[in-house]
C-alpha cells in the first residue's frame, strides 16, 4: 500500500510539472523548451521569498504568480511576433528564452545550490500501511489532485475556458466573434508558466535548488506529455498517474529497471498511439 | 641570377621544414603557461569556481612565478563535458602551454589523459576520483594527489567497522565507476564480518527516492552506505531526513556530504558521515596559513576542491621549480618520486608505480557549526592510516 501512496506522489509531481507544458502547446501550440527553466526559476524565486518572510506558504503563493508575470512579458515582446512563423522559430526562441534565464538567474543568485526546507506543518512523517510516509508527499497528491481538478473545470466546464479552446482551434473566427485573441494567448502563456514555477515551488523541499534543476526535469515532462498526448490536460494527468504508478512499482521490485521502464512505455506510446494514448481524436486540451 | 638565388631560397626553406622541431625543452618560454580546464558550468559547474581560487593562492603565494618566469593560466570550461574538455585543451596546447590542470569529472579527466599522453604533456588531477585514472602501467604524465574512490570506499569500511555496524543497506548511483565501488565495498565489508541486507542502483539524476528510503526504513539494517554524491547525495538526504531515516541508521558515503552539499541539504545532513577529501579545520601549519590566506582574499571557508587545488598545485609548482629545467620529462620525473612533507592534509607521498598520492583518509561528521564556522560544518571524527586505503602496488 505504502508503494501506492508514494506512486500517487511522484503522479501528483510529475503532472505538476507536465501541465503547463501542455496547456501551452494545446492551446497555442508551441512547444515551450523554456519550461525547465521556468520551473527551476519558480524555485529559485520561491527560495527568495522564504529566505525574506520565512514562510514556504507565502513562497507558493507567490513564486508562480512572479514567473507567469514574466512569461506574459517573455510572451508579448518575443513569442507574439513568432505565431504565424514556422514552428522552428518558436523552438529556437524558447530555448533562447533558456539561455537567458539561467544567466540571469546565475547573476542574481549565483552557482551554489540553495535549499528551501520541507514547511513546518508537514515536516514529520505520517505512519501508513507499516510505512513512515513523509506528510510532505501526503500534501503533494492533495495539492496535485486539487490543481488538476482546478485546471481541468477551468478548460472544460468554465466559460473562460469555453473561450480559450475557442480561440485555439479556430483564432480569426474567435477574433470575429470580439474575442482579444493576443490577450487570451498572453494569458494562457503565463498561466503556462505559472504552472511551471508551481511545479519548482513544490519540488523545492524535495531536490536541491541549482542551474541544472530544469534541464534534468524536462525530460519528465515531454515524457508525460507524449503519452498523455500533446495538449490534452486530461491525458497528462492520466499520463502522470501511470508513469509514477510505473515508478513506484519500478523502484519497488526493480529498481535498475525504472528507467528502461519509462522509455518502453514511450516508446510503445510513440508506436501505437503516436498521438498520445489518453488522445480523443479532434481535441485540444 | 634571380632564378638562383630563388633555387637556393627554395632549397633552404624546404631544408627547414624538413628538420625536426628543435626541441620545445631546449627553449625557455616567456612565461609558464597553464591549461586550466574546469567545470565553470553544467553539473559540477560550482567545483570549478572553487579550485580556481584554491589555484590562485598557491600562485600568489610564489609571487605568480615559477622558474624564474611569470605563471599564466588560461582558465578553460570543460561545461562538465569530455569534449570541450579536449577541444579546449588542445587549443591552449597549441598555444604553447606547458602542462593540463583538471578536469573536474572523471570522463573529462580521462579524455584529457589520452591528450596529455599524446602530447607529452604533463596532467595535474587534483578533484576526479575515479580508480582508472592513475593505475600501475597508465599514464606516465598523469598525476593525481588527491582521493581515489578507492581509497575513499575503503574508509567507508574503516568507519562502519569502527562504529560497530552489522547490517548495511546501500544506495549506488547506477554507472561504472559506483557500481565498481559498491563492489569492493560489500567484499571489504565481507572480509570484516559487516553483512549486506540490501542495495539499490538508483539512475544518475535520479529525483525521488521515497520508494528505495522506505524499504532502507523497513530493512533491519544498522547502516545506510550511500555512494551517490553530488544533486543525488543531496536528494536522497533531503527526502531521507523527511522520514528521519537518521534517526534510526547511521548514513554514511564515500563524498557524500561537505559543508556545500550540508548547507544544500538543510538540517536533515547532520549526523551524516563522510569522506572529506581536504579540511579547513585540519591542525597544522600549512593549513593555518593557506585558510588564513584565502579567508583574507575570498572571504569564505576553503572547500575540499579548493584545499586539494591548492595543494596539489602548489606541490606541483615546487617540485618543477627544484628541477630548474624547463624539461618536461624532468618534471614528470622527479614528481613521481616526490614527497610532500607540509601538505595541507599532513603528509603526502607520490607512488612512483602508479603516480597516485598516498595519504591519509579524512572521515567527518555534520555538526552544527558555531559562526565564525558554516551553520552545517564537517566534523573531523576520523583519520585513517594511508596504509589501510592504498593497496600496495
Amino acid at each position: 500500500m505504502s508503494t501506492i501512496v508514494i506512486g500517487l506522489s511522484l503522479s501528483f509531481l510529475l503532472f505538476l510539472l507536465a501541465a503547463g507544458l501542455t496547456l501551452i502547446f494545446g492551446m497555442l501550440g508551441v512547444i515551450n523548451f523554456a519550461h525547465g527553466a521556468l520551473y527551476m526559476l519558480g524555485a529559485y524565486v520561491c527560495f527568495q521569498i522564504v529566505n525574506w518572510t520565512g514562510s514556504f506558504w507565502i513562497g507558493l503563493l507567490l513564486a508562480p504568480i512572479v514567473v507567469a508575470a514574466l512569461g506574459a512579458a517573455m510572451e508579448m515582446s518575443a513569442l507574439k511576433p513568432v505565431y504565424e512563423r514556422d514552428h522552428i522559430y518558436q523552438l529556437l526562441l524558447t530555448f533562447g528564452f533558456i539561455l537567458v534565464i539561467e544567466e540571469a538567474v546565475k547573476i542574481v543568485w549565483g552557482l551554489d545550490y540553495k535549499q528551501v526546507p520541507t514547511p513546518d506543518l508537514f515536516s514529520q512523517p505520517v505512519a501508513l500501511f507499516g510505512s513512515q510516509i513523509p506528510s510532505y508527499r501526503l500534501f503533494i497528491i492533495g495539492f496535485g489532485a486539487t490543481v488538476s481538478l482546478a485546471l481541468f473545470l477551468l478548460l472544460e466546464r468554465s466559460r473562460l475556458g469555453m473561450v480559450i479552446r475557442a480561440a485555439s482551434s479556430d483564432a480569426d473566427m474567435a477574433q470575429t466573434l470580439g474575442i482579444d485573441v493576443a490577450k487570451v494567448r498572453t494569458a494562457v502563456f503565463a498561466l503556462g508558466a505559472g504552472l511551471a514555477a508551481l511545479g519548482g515551488v513544490v519540488a523545492a523541499p524535495l531536490v536541491p535548488i541549482e542551474l541544472g534543476m530544469g534541464f534534468s526535469v524536462i525530460i519528465d515532462c515531454f515524457v508525460v506529455v507524449i503519452i498523455g498526448g500533446l495538449g490534452n490536460i486530461r491525458g497528462a494527468i492520466l499520463a502522470a498517474l501511470l508513469l509514477g504508478m510505473a515508478r513506484a512499482a519500478g523502484f519497488t521490485y526493480a529498481p535498475e529497471w525504472v528507467e528502461l521502464i519509462t522509455f518502453v512505455l514511450l516508446i510503445a506510446t510513440l508506436l501505437t498511439r503516436p498521438a498520445g494514448f489518453f488522445s480523443r481524436k479532434g481535441r485540444a486540451a | 641570377m634571380h632564378r638562383r638565388l630563388f633555387m637556393k631560397s627554395s632549397a633552404a626553406a624546404a631544408l627547414a621544414a624538413g628538420l625536426p622541431a628543435a626541441p620545445a625543452l631546449a627553449q625557455e618560454p616567456a612565461d609558464f603557461h597553464i591549461a586550466a580546464v574546469l567545470a565553470f558550468s553544467g553539473a559540477y559547474g560550482i567545483i570549478g569556481k572553487d579550485m580556481r581560487q584554491g589555484v590562485e593562492i598557491a600562485v600568489a603565494e610564489r609571487q605568480g612565478r615559477v622558474l624564474g618566469k611569470p605563471i599564466r593560466i588560461s582558465w578553460e570550461d570543460d561545461e562538465t563535458r569530455p569534449q570541450p574538455a579536449v577541444q579546449k585543451a588542445t587549443r591552449l596546447l597549441a598555444n604553447g602551454a606547458q602542462m593540463i590542470f583538471g578536469a573536474v569529472g572523471s570522463a573529462s579527466t580521462l579524455a584529457l589523459q589520452s591528450l596529455a599522453d599524446q602530447r607529452k604533456v604533463p596532467l595535474l588531477v587534483t578533484i576526479s576520483a575515479d580508480d582508472k585514472i592513475t593505475r600501475v602501467g597508465g599514464s606516465r604524465y598523469t598525476f593525481r594527489t588527491s582521493n581515489t574512490l578507492g581509497m575513499e570506499i575503503r574508509m567507508c569500511v574503516e568507519f562502519a567497522k569502527a562504529r560497530g555496524l552489522k547490517k548495511i543497506y546501500g544506495v549506488t548511483a547506477d554507472y561504472q565507476a559506483t557500481r565498481d565501488g559498491w563492489d569492493l565495498f560489500q567484499a571489504e565489508a565481507k572480509k570484516v564480518g559487516i553483512g549486506i541486507v540490501g542495495n539499490d542502483y538508483a539512475p544518475l539524476g535520479n529525483r525521488d527516492f521515497s520508494v528505495i528510503v522506505d524499504k532502507m526504513a523497513k530493512s533491519d539494517a544498522d547502516g545506510i552506505a550511500v555512494m551517490i554524491t553530488g544533486n543525488d547525495a543531496v536528494t536522497f538526504l533531503k527526502q531521507s531526513g523527511q522520514v528521519g531515516l537518521g534517526k534510526t541508521k547511521a548514513q554514511f558515503g564515500p563524498v557524500l556530504q561537505d559543508e556545500t552539499l550540508a548547507a544544500a541539504v538543510g538540517p536533515a545532513s547532520v549526523g551524516v558521515f563522510s569522506g572529506v577529501r581536504y579540511h579547513f579545520s585540519v591542525d597544522n601549519p600549512a593549513n593555518k596559513k593557506f585558510v588564513e590566506a584565502y579567508r583574507a582574499k575570498y572571504n569564505e571557508w576553503p572547500s575540499s576542491f579548493a584545499g586539494e587545488a591548492y595543494d596539489g598545485m602548489s606541490w606541483w609548482l615546487d617540485v618543477v621549480d627544484a628541477t630548474k629545467s624547463w624539461d618536461r620529462e624532468k618534471w614528470v620525473e622527479a614528481f613521481r618520486t616526490s614527497t610532500r612533507e607540509n601538505s595541507v592534509e599532513g603528509r603526502k607521498v607520490m607512488r612512483a608505480c602508479d603516480q597516485q598520492a598516498a595519504q591519509v583518509g579524512l572521515w567527518g561528521e555534520v555538526v552544527e557549526g558555531q559562526a565564525p564556522l558554516p551553520p552545517l560544518t564537517m566534523k573531523i571524527t576520523n583519520t585513517f592510516d594511508a596504509a589501510n586505503l592504498f593497496e600496495a602496488c
